[in-house]
């Protein structure tokens, strides 16, 4: 036997114990990946052959998506954030989200009945948002001194069981002092204008709710980026005892954190209810989840991460179900929106388990 | 070691024990006093109370249409003075939450007290499918007086739903109606549809689609969201494409408001009709929608004094003194029915020993409850079939005139506008 016969037949040995090692999971994981890949690709030609939209409704979804995906990112900042800082997942953002917005309602309605809100839109919307940041502050702090603080140097599950105890509780606290119904948030008149965007006719709330979440996490990251504070909270992030070693004050750090989500947390809320018009005690909980999501699907930990998960998120939901199952014919595509947002959550998982741009973290912190 | 074994199996086995002793069970046939039924006889003693329950939604965003029938309950027990068979009545009631998690809930409940003797209610078709069942299987009967859905009445349902019947009408001929109305009334020959998963709205819809087919017109879109959805921008979007020349969503209040605030905004949407179904008649809607519910239209019971039975009006009466407000939605006449059905089987059934405790077989209490016939209830008349239908339908289309829920008056906001 010559000797490069001898490597092949190596190669082949190998080859075959790779195959060996392959395990049911990973089979699975791979049909998996193929089969999400045949309906998205095989949808989106069926779709696109079809030709049922026009391109102005092709835009027209990716704007709702944006929309959307804005404010879930501007949720998502607060769990990457409180993740980055103290490795905890604070399930009850999504609700403190709602207390802001909740708490923002009465002013705003007050507004709207006093005709302040249509004469003066930029004044009436920083009174709203900063009473809505304010409360989703104090409430995150609350729950923070409460509920995350007794558990920071325990090593169990115990302050996530907490998390989602104080999720309950904010809800059913709201509902207790609000009632159970559904609110109108006001709608008014200055929202309901059309802009013309590369020849496209936009509403005006899209520019408006797209701007403003843009705004505010452009404005968050110049804090983290260049401020001093912004500087402890990424020390912090990677190594909690040396920063403190270096004479950072972590517990202010901490606080500045859930201060920070809290405002996000607030802007977020009160878009949503801008653009969705309800409010009710339990709204918190599903743009929560989807935020987390966001968060998860950028790279917890990550705040570009998070920016980008959201939008992400919100703009295969709003395209996903019209591009991928429409061409296949599937009936009534639009109840598997959930569905298709958490598949691509779990695709960019299998394929980038860090998420999106969580390269940084990967070896360190996870 | 041997010991902490054994008590393990103990408490194992206790635990089980106790599950399967708790859990309500329809008993074999059974002789009580005077009374020998097939499945079961409740005995109430001299003095004792005799407990019917209810279960509506009373929390959340559907909260005015299960406490309006709750209240049409109340009031038809006031009218037999809170007895029956010479015994007090203990009315106990569960929120059903409109959906199957609460019906159920609250089914086990109420199935859970063994001097349970009859349930009016519920208001969900999605709570009814559940609960239904639940109560049966502890041999008692359900009145429900709002669920409309095919199925629970088909001749082909499960024994389950042996014991269930209804005072309200079947969606065969409301979602018939509703497609008539669309194809001859609006002259529409394209229609779009919505539902969100729940049996009512998803059996209502598909009959409406297969009438207005058989018409002659087209089905050109036929969606589903689900109840908790508040981006409906995309969903109408899609539609908008087919251009439907109505859009039809008997859906529940919170996400039935979404469709009719995000509707105006879609390019492609302004040569279609939206119509919503009769969870909508309601002050909650008006608080969800605001001002965008002015015009909006919905297809609903008639709910006018000439349509329902002479004595309705003074109903009306009792209910505003009651409760300080005028009826929040549309199907208090037909709980008050449903509470007369339960009320008048007991009488008709009960049989008191000579030391005065009373006897009510539950077999015998279903069977009197579906013999009921040609009694002319505050609703219309009620004349039960042998699968439990109690009430036919008479058609309207109502309008809202004003977003404030402060002027939520059946009549006049909204305004009935058809026939």
């Amino acid at each position: 036997m010559t000797a490069a016969a001898s490597s092949e037949t190596r190669n082949g040995l190998d080859r075959l114990k790779d195959l060996k090692r392959l395990s049911f999971v990973d089979v699975i994981l791979w049909a998996l990946r193929i089969g999400v890949l045949i309906v998205v690709v095989g949808g989106s030609i069926g779709t696109l052959i079809k030709g049922r939209y026009s391109m102005e409704q092709w835009f027209d979804f990716f704007m709702f998506g944006l929309t959307i995906g804005g404010i879930y990112a501007l949720i998502a900042l607060g769990y990457t954030m409180v993740y980055g800082i103290l490795r905890l997942i604070n399930f009850a953002h999504g609700d403190i989200t709602m207390t802001g917005a909740f708490s923002a309602y009465f002013l705003a309605r007050g507004l709207d009945r006093s005709g302040f809100l249509d004469a003066n839109p930029v004044i009436s919307m920083i009174l709203i948002m900063g009473l809505a940041m304010i409360i989703c502050s104090a409430i995150a702090l609350a729950v923070e001194r409460i509920c995350y603080r007794p558990f920071r140097h325990v090593a169990t599950l115990a302050p996530l069981i907490c998390a989602i105890g104080a999720s309950f509780f904010l809800q059913h606290s709201f509902r207790g002092m609000y009632g159970s119904s559904i609110r109108a948030y006001p709608d008014p008149e200055w929202m309901k204008g059309q802009v013309n965007f590369l020849s496209f006719e936009v509403p005006l709330y899209q520019f408006v709710v797209i701007g403003i979440s843009l705004a505010a996490m452009l404005f968050l990251y110049l804090v983290v980026q260049r401020t001093k504070m912004g500087t402890a909270m990424r020390a912090v992030s990677e190594d909690r005892d040396a920063a403190s070693m270096m004479g950072i004050d972590v517990n202010k750090v901490i606080l500045f954190t859930f201060i920070l989500g809290g405002c996000m947390a607030g802007i977020g809320g009160v878009l949503y209810c801008m653009v969705y018009k309800q409010i009710y005690f339990y709204m918190g909980f599903l743009p929560g989840v989807k935020a987390f999501s966001a968060a998860v699907l950028g790279g917890i930990g990550n705040i570009p991460g998070a920016m980008l998960g959201g939008l992400f998120l919100g703009v295969v939901e709003s395209i996903g179900p019209a591009l991928f199952l429409d061409g296949i014919g599937i009936a009534a595509p639009y109840q598997l929106r959930d569905l298709i947002a958490f598949t691509m959550l779990v695709m960019v998982l299998i394929f980038r388990p860090q998420g999106i741009l969580g390269e940084r973290l990967a070896t360190k912190r996870a | 070691m041997k010991l902490k074994k054994f008590l393990k199996g103990t408490v194992v086995a206790a635990t089980f024990a106790a599950a399967a002793w708790t859990l309500p069970q329809v008993q074999a046939e059974e002789t009580k006093g005077p009374v020998t039924d097939e499945i079961g006889v409740v005995m109430i003693p001299k003095g004792a109370p005799i407990f019917i329950g209810g279960y509506w939604t009373i929390s959340g965003p559907d909260t005015a249409l299960g406490l309006d029938q709750q209240r049409g309950a109340e009031i038809a027990l006031d009218d037999w003075d809170g007895m029956v068979a010479g015994h007090k009545v203990k009315f106990v009631v569960e929120d059903s939450q409109c959906n199957a998690e609460g019906g159920q809930t609250a089914a086990t409940k109420l199935a859970s007290n063994q001097n349970m003797v009859v349930v009016v209610g519920p208001d969900c078709s999605s709570a009814g499918t559940p609960g239904g069942p639940i109560l049966w299987k502890a041999g008692i009967p359900s009145v429900a007086t709002s669920t409309t859905a095919p199925t629970l009445t088909a001749a082909d349902r499960p024994e389950g739903l042996h014991g269930y019947l209804r005072t309200i009408y079947n969606d065969l001929s409301a979602g018939a109606a509703d497609a008539e109305y669309f194809f001859n009334e609006m002259k529409c020959t394209t229609m779009a549809t919505v539902h969100d998963g729940s049996p009512y709205a998803e059996q209502l819809v598909r009959v409406a689609e297969g009438r207005f087919t058989e018409l002659g017109g087209k089905v050109v879109a036929a969606e589903a969201v689900t109840p908790t959805d508040v981006d409906m921008r995309p969903l109408l979007t899609g539609i908008a494409t087919t251009k439907p020349c109505v859009l039809y969503f008997p859906i529940f209040v919170a996400s039935a408001a979404q469709i009719v605030r995000q509707s105006s905004e879609i390019k492609g949407m302004e040569g279609t009709t939206i119509i919503g179904g009769s969870a909508l008649m309601a002050p909650g809607f008006l608080e969800a929608v605001g001002d965008s519910a002015v015009g909006f239209r919905f297809t609903n019971p008639d709910a006018s004094d000439d349509a329902f039975g002479e004595r309705y009006p003074q109903l009306v009466k009792q209910y505003e003194e009651k409760y300080g407000e005028k009826p929040i939605q549309a199907f208090h006449a037909n709980a008050y029915d449903g509470m007369a059905v339960a009320l008048m089987g007991i009488e008709k059934v009960a049989k008191t020993d000579a030391d005065g405790n009373t006897y009510i077989g539950r077999k015998a209490l279903r069977d009197a409850l579906f013999a009921t016939k040609d009694y002319d209830g505050i609703g219309g008349k009620i004349s039960c079939n042998e699968h439990g239908d109690c009430a036919g339908f008479k058609f309207a289309v109502y309008e809202f005139t004003n977003g404030d829920p402060s002027t939520f008056e059946i009549g006049t906001n909204p305004k009935k506008i058809h026939p």
